[in-house]
């Protein structure tokens, strides 16, 4: 059949629309791994060279002892050892993020060599990237321990980034606590990016500003007169170079200090409710995905939830379907063929807001019939039940399946409810 | 992909190849050697000093040109990455499960056990509680609301149960695939016949004739004759196959039927029942089946099946919400997605019906009905088209009321 072809078709280059972060995210830190080795390399040949010319002036005009001028030599020298040392380190750094992209790359590439979804192949792959998600998710979610336990069963710890999750969780369960000291050392770390962010198109909101609000925000709650001095100096220095962007929040912050803690009045109340601090933990870690191109939301949720949806069918949740797990008191019997993945106790709660997808044809099993009850069955799989059932000895003469015309005589079981008719109630239907 | 992976290798030989350590050495052999020049006779201080100036700027020029150019690979392999990667991951437009992470960690925690990875689960578990206690400290501190819920959405019942089950489940699957020993497939299916029989299940006895088979096969180096192992296969059938014999009676006849044909078996008409490579697999893979069915589980991990199904669906959705952005038009039904989204065959689980005269597809609260000439239309359809009164079937001459129009359940 076409559409069947069709339909297990693999086309690679959409496919691979999940796995973006883990070739970009290594590149991005590759790209800051350059950026800061630039900085250095910079720093430094502003320092040596003009310390070298003069060191050779002060020699020149002998205004320097020899002493002095192997002093500063070896000051020089010194600083360049230093300086060695780090862009060794980065070089290395950067080694291995190298390595671990070519290995990423060789993972996708198996993608392109296979054939179709239907290849077992595919089956592997995909549960390799169903790890990858939910390691994924539990990095995000803050459950360092089990992502990494997970990626060690399975071995995956060349496709998933832990670190970088960590250091993003650490800091942003940091924030929740009502600490800022690691945010602002991060923020201290990125500020060139930052500045890129900020400006469009990402429209990312200023996290630094709304950092140094919060400090703002704490010295005003202490209350105290020389805390409330403090405040006025800090937002000299931090709050009023961002006049020009962010007026209404500096007119509202000078308006804080006029306000009591517990004050009832917006927007001063929002200002000093402990829940900014979420808040602030939150756009933390959007400015942090954002920075590393990393999606905000877990990559399991992307995938879920087009999974549910495209799984999804009215009967999933229908108060008709015995084998959902919505339905209350809901048979075992179930069917003899494998039980939906959306009736199925561990999702069904969570499909149950999603939308259905979409079918334009009906899909039935081939040779429909109908039984008194209502229900529509293909023939063969009620003559397959039936020549099972007869097999353990129920529905058919203790004779076995010899005497028996399966499908003509004895009696019909019902793979949904259990009833049992006869095969002269059994009516064919015809589904358009 | 190729591209990347040849833009990428040209990276990477640049940062092996990279020269900016070889120049900093160089400049730090320059000014060493300048100072031990210099030590050793202070006159020359002033000409090696100025000899000194250009060769460390043009070592720190040289470093630049090689920055510059990694910088032109970078760039290059970023152009790359866009020319696959085209669309962004799409964000929370289509996220409706972030106000559910409970249900996802759940589903996660099941997927776990399910797959047997118990340590894993266990270390999930004891760190989500943690959590937990951990967010509620910080929140009684700043004084927010927090849930009370089970961090995994499990009752206590529930949560021992399904680890017992599922740790049950391995240990008669390990013995069955790695030590070909079904005794234990074998109790557990004695254990629930009365309910594997109702689901019409033959389970028990696969697995007695796969023991059987096994058995037959199995050459000892103690026997003294080719007889001996088909012997103890028949002494296995005289003790176990009694209460099969009214059912399996023709299954039954057949493997003793093997038993003459024991030394030249690859040649008899028997030769199928026994050289069969998969049945260790086949019969594993009914026991997972009958064993999750029983437990009201599906047989694959459903958190496998929907991010697959979700992986090759995304790309239709993704290209969906552009046009919705571009068109600035919304979807007005919130109950079901605007697009196909075609999945392998092996990925449908029920029957689908779309009435043939409206197109939609059939709910609860819209129906499907059977008209007495057994065509099967959608209750709006039916009411549309008859308007309380007799009507004509769309497909076939034959009139009738709509009240002899029959609900169905496809």
């Amino acid at each position: 059949m076409a559409a069947d072809l069709t339909s297990i078709k693999l086309n690679p280059d959409s496919h691979v629309l999940l796995d973006q972060p883990l070739l970009r995210l290594p590149h991005e830190l590759v790209k800051r791994n350059f950026r800061n080795t630039q900085r250095y390399v910079e720093r430094e040949r502003d320092q040596i060279l003009p310390s070298l010319k003069d060191t050779a002036n002060a020699a020149l005009s002998s205004s320097q002892t020899p002493e002095e001028t192997l002093a500063s030599l070896d000051a020089m020298i010194q600083r360049m050892q230093t300086f060695k040392r780090k862009i060794d380190k980065l070089h290395a750094e950067e080694e291995t993020l190298h390595e671990h992209s070519a290995k990423r790359i060789r993972h996708l590439q198996e993608l392109y060599e296979i054939p179709s979804l239907a290849d077992v192949k595919y089956d592997d792959w995909a549960r390799t990237r169903l790890d990858r998600l939910m390691v994924d998710y539990l990095l995000r979610s803050g459950y360092s321990k089990t992502a990494s336990s997970l990626a060690e069963t399975k071995q995956i710890s060349h496709l998933i980034d832990l670190d970088t999750f960590v250091t993003c969780h650490r800091i942003a369960s940091s924030l929740n606590r009502g600490e800022t000291k690691d945010a602002l050392a991060w923020i201290a770390e990125n500020k060139n990016s930052l500045k890129k962010l900020i400006t469009a198109p990402y429209k990312c909101t200023n996290l630094e500003f709304e950092l140094r609000l919060q400090q703002y925000i704490e010295l005003v709650r202490a209350g105290t007169i020389p805390k409330k001095l403090e405040a006025r100096m800090y937002a000299q220095q931090h709050l009023t170079p961002h006049a020009s962007s962010r007026p209404d929040a500096i007119m509202q912050a000078a308006g804080l200090l006029a306000q009591e803690p517990n004050t009832e009045a917006e927007p001063y109340r929002g200002l000093f409710a402990p829940s900014r601090w979420r808040h602030l933990s939150n756009l933390f870690i959007e400015t942090h995905h954002t920075l590393l191109s990393l999606p905000v939301q877990p990559l399991l949720h992307a995938a879920l939830s087009a999974g549910l949806s495209a799984l999804k069918t009215p009967a999933c949740h229908s108060a008709y379907n015995p084998a959902s797990s919505s339905t209350p008191g809901h048979a075992r019997i179930a069917t003899n063929t494998s039980l939906c993945p959306i009736c199925s106790m561990e999702l069904n709660d969570l499909a149950r807001n999603v939308p259905y997808a979409h079918h334009t044809t009906s899909f039935v099993e081939s040779d429909p019939v109908v039984l008194p009850n209502g229900r529509i069955y293909g023939r063969e799989r009620l003559e397959e039940l039936q020549r099972k059932l007869a097999m353990s000895g129920l529905g058919g003469g203790e004779g076995g399946i010899h005497d028996l015309q399966i499908g003509k005589e004895g009696e019909v079981r019902d793979p949904t409810t259990g009833e049992s008719f006869t095969w002269e109630q059994v009516k064919k239907v015809y589904i358009m | 992909m190729e591209a990347i992976q040849k833009e990428h290798d040209k990276v990477w030989n640049s940062c092996k190849q990279s020269k900016t350590t070889r120049h900093v050495d160089d400049i730090i052999v320059a000014l060493q050697k300048a100072r031990d020049a210099i030590a050793e006779d202070p006159t020359s201080r002033q000409v090696t000093l100025a000899k000194l100036q250009n060769p460390v700027k043009t070592m720190f020029d040289g470093i630049f040109s090689g920055l510059r150019d990694t910088h032109g690979l970078h760039n290059k392999y970023t152009r790359a990455l866009d020319k696959v990667f085209k669309d962004k991951v799409p964000s929370n437009e289509i996220d409706t499960l972030s106000s559910h992470p409970t249900l996802i960690n759940r589903a996660i925690y099941l997927h776990l056990l399910r797959e047997g990875l118990f340590d894993v689960a266990s270390t999930f578990h004891s760190e989500a509680v943690e959590k937990q206690q951990s967010q509620q400290e910080t929140a009684t501190n700043l004084d927010l609301d927090v849930p009370m819920e089970h961090p995994l959405g499990l009752d206590k019942s529930s949560e021992a149960n399904m680890q017992e089950q599922f740790s049950n489940m391995y240990h008669i699957l390990s013995e069955l695939k790695d030590n070909h020993n079904l005794q234990p497939a074998i109790d557990w299916a004695r254990k629930n016949a009365a309910a594997l029989e109702a689901r019409g299940s033959n389970l028990e006895f696969e697995l007695c004739r796969l023991h059987f088979v096994s058995l037959f096969l199995d050459r000892r180096d103690e026997d003294q004759s080719d007889f001996d192992a088909p012997m103890r296969a028949l002494q296995y059938a005289q003790s176990e196959f009694q209460s099969f014999r009214g059912r399996y009676l023709v299954e039954i006849q057949q493997l003793m039927g093997a038993i003459p044909f024991s030394s030249n078996l690859s040649e008899s008409p028997y030769n199928t029942r026994f050289n069969h490579s998969t049945a260790w697999e086949e019969v594993a893979s009914s026991f997972i089946r009958e064993f999750c069915s029983l437990l009201e589980l599906s047989a694959d991990s459903p958190l496998y099946v929907a991010a697959t199904a979700g992986a090759i669906a995304l790309p239709t959705l993704l290209k969906l919400q552009t046009i919705q952005k571009q068109k600035r038009t919304e979807w007005t039904s919130q109950n079901e997605l605007p697009v196909e989204t075609p999945l392998p065959p092996s990925y449908r689980f029920h029957s689908i019906f779309v009435c043939p005269v409206s197109k939609e597809q059939t709910t609860d609260q819209n129906p499907p009905m059977m008209l007495p000439c057994c065509h099967v239309i959608a209750q709006e359809s039916l009411q549309r088209l008859s308007k309380g009164a007799k009507f004509k079937c769309p497909y076939c001459p034959i009139e009738s009321h709509p009240r002899e129009a029959k609900r169905v359940f496809i």
